[in-house]
């Protein structure tokens, strides 16, 4: 199988990064996905269905998630849901964006750490 | 699924939000639905009720906005992948995909040809002109030439405000030498444009794209000469300047100041022949001979082309029942006119807001032959495809049984099928468009030396592109459809069990394909016969015999009144060039002439004859010609009888009082006397009496045309206002005496000691005139011609493949045949019979066709009746193009039917 290179991928779009941050700990199915979304993002981002599932055949397509053979404890289990998780090269692609994301933010809090020294004029 | 029983007031818009989530979703693609239609329904259940209370109305609007994007979104996205595939199919099989774009980027390329050059030259609104729908103009009678009138009628014309808002006057046509600021002493070049009323631009709607037009306020008589430019003109010859409002052109030696240029593409009305000038007409009469002589306060000078714009709410019928009343009564004014008692309708109008006006009567025949013809082009190509993709299908039965079988939906797979074909069909679109691009650049290259231009130059803009395009798309739809259906048709036992080898029903009996095969052939052969038809009428048409060696008789032009000579110093030019022109030595014999020899453009005009058989006065319309003394002795023309122009003959005054002389050829004569002596009789016009002197016989024009015409003299007012070509001279040299090199500069260098400042125009021998006109015609040829081939070979392409696929088909039956001691010549006639069946009764229904449509068109429009009454008595043709297509077809279905007997039976038996 040829490798992928992850960078292919980054910039991720917004809303596959939320998908793969939300199973990034583990499988998840897409109403937990949704809620998880929202809460994270105290409800600033919804996943409406439609887009949510569109954006998770494309993730499948393109190699990034999959549908989870394991299931939860029968107690947390819901039958009618299918659970999805990362695949390893979704995995990869996830720390990718993760490191651009956070060199991004490196970047901007230096950049007002100088302005609040006085050192570049804004 | 069950919804558990709502308890919130927002329960009414969560279930109607509800319904329609739940019949979008039903909306996905099949594939979508399966893969994640529960989990979209399970979702939206889930969500529905928490977004209602929380958002609101708002929030449930959003959500059936998430979906109904949704939908759209995925079906272009299968879309996509259909595309993605169709392209590898295509890659995988180059040959089926070049030989498939080649078939449709003819097809379209020669359908955007035809349509971006003839349809957009007949049918098209004038550029710029938003009055376009609105304007009319008179012909003279349902059949002939625009109507020319006075100044005096169409001011009478502008009073009729009921039925019109705006009646212009222009001529067309006019020569001007023009020189430009920075060189105004400089040698001019010959511009052709108009000569217009203030009132022009406003009637047709034309507003400047820079300066100002004319208008009836702004320019009076006795004004400074101002003239409007064409886009073209700006330029072309003025390089776009930036400041070009306001500069000085000098025009038949006076000078203008340019006001304004015209929008884009606008070329004047009659925009066939384009005008990069307009002037108006009351300039002063020093700047153009066509404004000598008080011209607009002359009742009787004929000399304007009334260009009207309906009223609102005014038909072009009332309009020319109106017209014809007043015309009547102002013809029953004009003492100088002969009194007419017909009854009969005097005034028709005709639609004018195109380039070329075109009489009502006309128009449908014309819509209907270019329809046809494209219309033959394109399906050809279609039903070529059709039928090639038909057998790919049929290789592909097993595997799409498959996938039938496991949950494929049909409409999924005819889907995936159509997208090779609209992909081929739009890659053929490409091509065809360049195709069309290349064919409007050598139709641009090969003009025929005509006096006046002709626009040739066809643009491929926007409306060509879409054109193209949609044609692509309807063709790649139209060619698919059929095969896809064909090929997911639901018989899966029976296509899993034989495999692709699978005989499709209705080979022996009349099936879809064979159907198609026998359309394509009748098709391909009536396209082969009516280019054939054309092509032979055309060149058979054309062939001038001249009574001299052609490369032995110089042409060329002069326009002295244009170059700033008076008229009379314009007739004393003439008069004295021929002895000049003799004393070079090489001269045999000299004429001069309005025209160039055997023109396809003369004038025409109505005459009666009073001397007629049967002492009933017999008008006919005929061609006009105006040549001066000893014209028909240069051409080597003897006359039937009577005598030659002579010099007294140039000297005479036209005037309505005394009788010109003037010589008919055979037709007219004929016409007119019919087999008596027309010697002595007169004839007249509206305007002048003419004196029979000689008669001649009939000489073919360029296009190939013998029609009755009368000869006219050239007088003083020819020399004092030359037509748009200048006067043309006519000198022979003996054959033999000098090379046609010596001859011209001879002639230059004697005309030049005459007046070094005379504009030669035009100098050349008249064979190469003559090879220019046939290199044109010749281009006619070769495009009809290559239309026919085309058919003929799209024809053999789809023949052979409909046998080879039949081979390969009745492979075991072939097998077993010959298993069972079938000879060679056995199992080819079994393969070739179909073959020749359907062969056989295209033929036949496509010889049957393109006869009868010949008739048809030729009936409805003169314009084609010519080159088809001769193309289509030709025994070669009507015998010739069935055969070869029979011929051909033939071939084509034997060279793949040869495989059949190469069929090796333990093989092909092992195989299955």
């Amino acid at each position: 199988m040829t490798r992928v290179n992850p960078q292919k991928f980054i910039p991720l779009k917004t809303h596959w990064f939320h998908i793969m941050l939300s199973i990034a700990g583990g499988e998840q199915h897409g109403y937990g996905i949704m809620q998880e979304v929202l809460n994270r993002t105290t409800g600033k981002v919804r996943l409406w269905p439609a887009t949510l599932y569109g954006s998770v055949k494309r993730l499948i397509e393109a190699g990034l998630i999959e549908e989870s053979a394991e299931r939860p404890a029968p107690e947390l289990d819901d039958a009618r849901r299918r659970y999805y998780c990362l695949t390893p090269m979704g995995r990869r692609v996830l720390d990718a964006e993760c490191e651009r994301l956070q060199e991004l933010v490196r970047t901007i809090q230096e950049k007002q750490g100088r302005v609040k020294q006085g050192l570049v004029t804004e | 699924m069950n919804r558990p029983t709502p308890s919130t007031s927002s329960t009414r818009q969560s279930g109607f939000a509800w319904r329609i989530y739940r019949r979008l979703a039903q909306a996905f693609p099949h594939e979508f639905k399966l893969a994640y239609g529960a989990d979209v329904m399970q979702l939206g259940e889930d969500v529905i009720d928490e977004i209602a209370k929380r958002h609101g109305a708002a929030g449930l609007v959003r959500l059936i906005a998430d979906i109904a994007i949704r939908v759209p979104l995925e079906y272009l996205s299968e879309m996509r992948g259909d595309m993605r595939y169709a392209m590898r199919a295509l890659l995988k099989s180059p040959g089926f995909a070049l030989v498939g774009i080649i078939s449709m980027g003819l097809g379209i390329g020669l359908t955007t040809n035809v349509y971006s050059s003839k349809w957009a030259m007949l049918f098209r609104d004038l550029p710029g002109a938003a009055n376009a729908k609105d304007l009319v103009m008179m012909q003279q009678s349902a059949d002939s030439d625009l109507a020319a009138v006075s100044y005096y009628y169409i001011e009478q014309f502008r009073e009729q405000k009921s039925l019109f808002t705006g009646v212009a006057a222009f001529e067309t046509g006019i020569p001007f030498n023009v020189t430009f600021q920075g060189n105004l002493s400089g040698k001019p070049e010959r511009v052709f444009g108009q000569l217009v009323s203030p009132d022009y631009f406003s009637v047709l709607g034309v507003q400047p794209q820079r300066g100002r037009v004319f208008s009836a306020t702004a320019d009076r008589s006795g004004d400074a000469p101002f003239v409007v430019i064409s886009d073209r003109f700006w330029r072309n010859r003025l390089n776009s300047s930036p400041n070009a409002i306001g500069q000085i052109l000098r025009l038949n030696g006076q000078i203008a100041t340019i006001v304004g240029i015209t929008p884009k593409n606008f070329n004047g009305a009659l925009a066939i022949n384009p005008s990069e000038l307009f002037v108006s007409i009351t300039a002063p009469a020093a700047l153009a001979p066509e404004l000598a002589n008080d011209v607009l306060h002359q009742r009787n000078a004929k000399e304007f082309l009334a260009m009207m714009c309906l009223a609102p709410g005014v038909t072009i019928e009332s309009a020319e029942a109106g017209l014809d009343a007043i015309t009547r009564r102002l013809d029953e004014q004009d003492s100088s006119m002969a009194k007419r008692t017909d009854q009969g309708r005097r005034v028709t109008l005709l639609p004018a807001g195109t380039s070329v006006p075109i009489p009502r009567k006309l128009k449908p025949a014309l819509i209907g032959f270019f329809v046809a013809l494209m219309g033959l082009v394109i399906a050809l190509a279609c039903m070529n495809l059709a039928n090639m993709l038909m057998a790919r299908g049929a290789n592909r039965r097993k595997e799409l049984a498959i996938r039938l079988s496991v949950g494929a939906s049909r409409f999924r797979l005819v889907r995936q099928m159509m997208s090779e074909g609209i992909l081929l069909s739009m890659l053929g679109g490409v091509a065809g468009f360049a195709l069309a691009f290349g064919l409007g650049a050598l139709n641009a290259h090969f003009r025929p030396p005509t006096t006046l231009q002709f626009e040739t130059n066809f643009y491929l803009d926007w409306h060509a592109g879409l054109f193209a395009f949609g044609l692509a798309i309807i063709c790649g739809v139209g060619f698919s459809l059929a095969p896809a259906l064909q090929a997911t048709k639901a018989d899966l036992t029976s296509a899993l069990k034989e495999g692709s080898a699978l005989q499709l029903p209705g080979y022996r009996r009349i099936g879809l394909r064979n159907l198609l095969m026998v359309v394509q052939v009748a098709a391909s052969l009536m396209l082969l016969l009516m280019t054939g038809f054309l092509v032979m009428g055309i060149s058979k048409g054309t062939n001038i015999q001249t009574k001299f060696d052609p490369s032995t008789m110089v042409l060329l032009s002069l326009d002295p009144v244009r170059d700033g000579y008076s008229a009379e110093k314009a007739q004393g030019l003439f008069e004295k060039l021929p002895e000049h022109l003799k004393s070079t030595g090489q001269v045999r014999n000299i004429a001069l002439a309005a025209q160039p020899p055997f023109t396809s453009e003369p004038e025409r005009t109505s005459l009666s004859a009073e001397d007629s058989p049967g002492s009933s006065q017999v008008v006919q319309q005929v061609l006009e010609e105006t040549v001066g003394a000893g014209y028909f002795a240069t051409l080597n023309e003897s006359m039937l009888a009577g005598r030659d122009f002579a010099l007294p003959d140039e000297r005479s005054y036209a005037d309505a009082s005394n009788a010109l002389p003037a010589v008919l050829n055979e037709s007219a004569a004929r016409g007119f006397f019919g087999n008596g002596n027309a010697l002595g009789k007169r004839v007249r016009d509206d305007k002048q009496t003419y004196d029979v002197v000689g008669v001649v016989r009939d000489m073919k024009d360029l296009e190939g045309l013998s029609q009755s015409i009368i000869y006219l003299p050239l007088t003083s007012r020819d020399f004092a206002r030359p037509p748009g070509g200048g006067i043309t001279i006519l000198v022979r040299s003996d054959a033999g005496a000098s090379p046609a090199t010596d001859v011209l500069s001879a002639i230059r260098n004697e005309i030049a000691l005459i007046d070094p400042n005379l504009n030669i125009v035009n100098m050349q021998t008249l064979r190469s005139y003559l090879d220019r006109s046939r290199a044109a015609l010749r281009f006619s040829i070769q495009t009809y011609g290559g239309i026919g081939v085309f058919g003929l070979v799209l024809a053999a392409i789809g023949l052979a493949g409909v046998t080879a696929y039949a081979v390969a088909q009745r492979r075991k039956e072939i097998a077993i045949r010959t298993a069972l001691g079938a000879s060679r010549a056995q199992v080819l006639g079994l393969v070739l019979r179909e073959g020749t069946a359907l062969v056989g009764v295209g033929t036949l229904l496509g010889f049957l066709g393109a006869v009868g449509l010949a008739k048809v068109v030729s009936s409805l429009a003169n314009l084609f009746a010519d080159a088809l009454k001769i193309g289509t008595n030709d025994p070669l043709l009507l015998v010739g193009a069935p055969s070869l297509l029979a011929a051909v077809a033939l071939l084509a279905c034997y060279v793949p039917a040869r495989r059949a007997v190469k069929i090796d039976p333990l093989k092909a038996l092992r195989d299955e």
